[in-house]
């Protein structure tokens, strides 16, 4: 039969570790067509979406709508409503944040799908269902953090 | 067609740390318990390696995978997925009458990883979620939590209960390292850790290496007295972080697919929650688990938090789930964390699950997710 397991080392003495480093953390991403207009959409303080065939507006925009079609870029206006929510408190290390962040999952009254972002809500406020809008910087840059929060 | 079922399996690790130890040890000390009575170079005929490069800390971390579980030079390869997505192929595998005998592994070392944060938020889509700053890359697991509640009126005892149970059910479990014997107020009286969880409902990390050894009918008793059959098992992948706007919170519906295959593989005609005598279920959150038994068709739709409440899914209750304690007790093993539910329920099945033996069983169902931020779900039916 095979030889077995090794004897284990106990001491940590015994033991030897090095550090290392993971070579990933430069990357250029591509935001594809109908991401590139998302992003200067934000840079003009809009939220576009995508028209499809369908007559409803997809949000955020990919390139191809769910009927495999192209759709076309069209803006995002009116109310967002919480689909969901939840306040973090920790971070994975079990270190307490200064301040809870507040996150919704929101999606567009006149629109489908939606976007992941903070909420300027005050907690005993905030439910799903509750309507709200996105309040962006003045200083803006074309990425999603041009949204401020919705409130 | 053949029938398949597992015929040995080995484990080594289940601790937060295992300093001494490198993953590849981990590989081949799990491996070496799994072929105690096989010899990996005659009888296995292919190999499946489960990991992920990212948790390595090595890009294109196939390279280490052959030798330390015997598959050098014969039929091998690595799937960047969960354990029990190894067990799906294995099964395939066999069934295509190509290969009589399949070894499957998977592990994880999350000591050893220094971001493992930044990792987890690295998962997150680049464009529309990873520049904003949720302060933990697993709030999105809340999102789901909230949708999960607020639809079937769940209260917070009710996750509080789901992390009671598993604390105090791992206790009797030597490879549940976070079990401890914790009560409802206690759990009750801690902050908020990611609303609507306390720490306790998250699970924590440790490492381990799992292989599973898996058999073609007719080769069955060359390994085993006691073989374990896989009657159905089913995968399926919705959505993830990329595309959000598709996904249904709150609930899991590629635990749905995944469920629905399973059963039919099975041939299992009506009611899953008679043909099986308990299940290890997907519960890294505490809301995770009644919603995986609902999703699973254990429960009906917005039953699972009452029978939990009434005691059903306990240790001596009508259906146990995770009566090994679970990821709650037992940690996450990253991509061997699918594999440390089904070694649960096999050693439940063969009768060797020491002091957390139940009595009487001889079906299981064995569920789990990939976890935040994907939606792939693996579930699978065994038989004693």
């Amino acid at each position: 039969m095979m030889d077995m397991s090794f004897e284990k080392k106990g001491r940590l003495e015994d033991i030897v570790v090095w550090p290392g480093d993971q070579e990933v953390d430069k990357f250029v991403y591509t935001p594809g067509i109908h991401g590139t207009e998302f992003a200067k959409g934000l840079k003009d303080g809009k939220i576009l979406g995508m028209k499809c065939k369908d007559g409803k507006v997809y949000v955020p925009p990919l390139t191809f709508c769910p009927d495999f079609s192209k759709g076309e870029i069209a803006e995002i206006e009116g109310d967002w409503v919480v689909i969901t929510y939840t306040i973090v408190y920790e971070d994975m290390y079990g270190n307490f944040l200064e301040k809870p962040k507040v996150i919704g999952f929101l999606k567009p009254v006149n629109g489908e799908g939606g976007l992941i972002h903070y909420l300027n809500v005050p907690i005993e406020k905030i439910n799903i269902g509750l309507t709200v809008r996105p309040v962006f910087k003045e200083e803006r840059v074309g990425n999603i953090n041009d949204i401020k929060y919705f409130e | 067609m053949s029938r398949v079922a597992i015929v040995g399996a080995g484990y080594y690790g289940f601790k937060p740390q295992t300093i001494d130890l490198s993953f590849q040890d981990l590989m081949f000390e799990s491996s070496s318990r799994a072929y105690a009575s096989i010899d990996p170079r005659k009888d296995i005929d292919a190999f499946v390696d489960c990991q992920e490069d990212m948790w390595e800390g090595i890009a294109i971390a196939d390279e280490f995978a052959p030798e330390p579980i015997g598959g050098a030079l014969r039929p091998t390869f690595t799937v960047a997925g969960d354990g029990l997505q190894g067990i799906a192929h294995a099964y395939m595998m066999i069934k295509s009458g190509y290969f009589d005998v399949v070894a499957v592994e998977s592990h994880g070392k999350p000591s050893e990883i220094k971001t493992l944060q930044d990792i987890y938020r690295f998962a997150l889509d680049p464009q529309y979620i990873r520049p904003l700053e949720p302060g933990n890359p697993l709030f999105y697991a809340g999102l789901d939590a909230v949708a999960y509640i607020k639809r079937n009126n769940v209260k917070r005892e009710h996750l509080a209960m789901v992390a009671v149970k598993n604390k105090n059910n791992g206790l009797r479990n030597e490879r549940a390292s976070f079990s401890t014997k914790i009560t409802l107020d206690e759990v009750l009286d801690s902050r908020f850790s990611i609303y609507p969880m306390s720490k306790y409902e998250i699970a924590p990390f440790s490492d381990a290496s799992i292989t599973f050894v898996l058999s073609s009918e007719e080769n069955v008793r060359k390994f085993t007295d006691t073989p374990v059959w896989i009657d159905g098992i089913g995968f399926s992948t919705e959505t993830g972080s990329g595309a959000t706007q598709w996904h249904e919170f709150g609930r899991m519906k590629s635990m749905r697919e995944a469920s629905k295959m399973a059963y039919r593989v099975a041939g299992l005609d009506g009611n899953v929650d008679k043909y099986v005598d308990f299940a290890e279920v997907e519960d890294r959150f505490s809301f995770m688990e009644p919603l995986t038994v609902e999703e699973v068709m254990l429960a009906k739709e917005g039953e699972a938090h009452k029978m939990l409440e009434k005691g059903d899914f306990c240790f001596n209750g009508y259906k146990p789930i995770n009566p090994s304690g679970g990821s709650l007790s037992m940690g996450v093993q990253l991509e061997a964390t699918g594999l440390a539910r089904l070694l649960e329920a096999y050693l439940q099945l063969i009768n060797k699950a020491g002091m957390h033996q139940l009595k009487g069983v001889s079906k299981a169902l064995v569920a789990t997710w990939r976890g935040v931020p994907t939606y792939s779900s693996v579930v699978a039916l065994l038989s004693a």
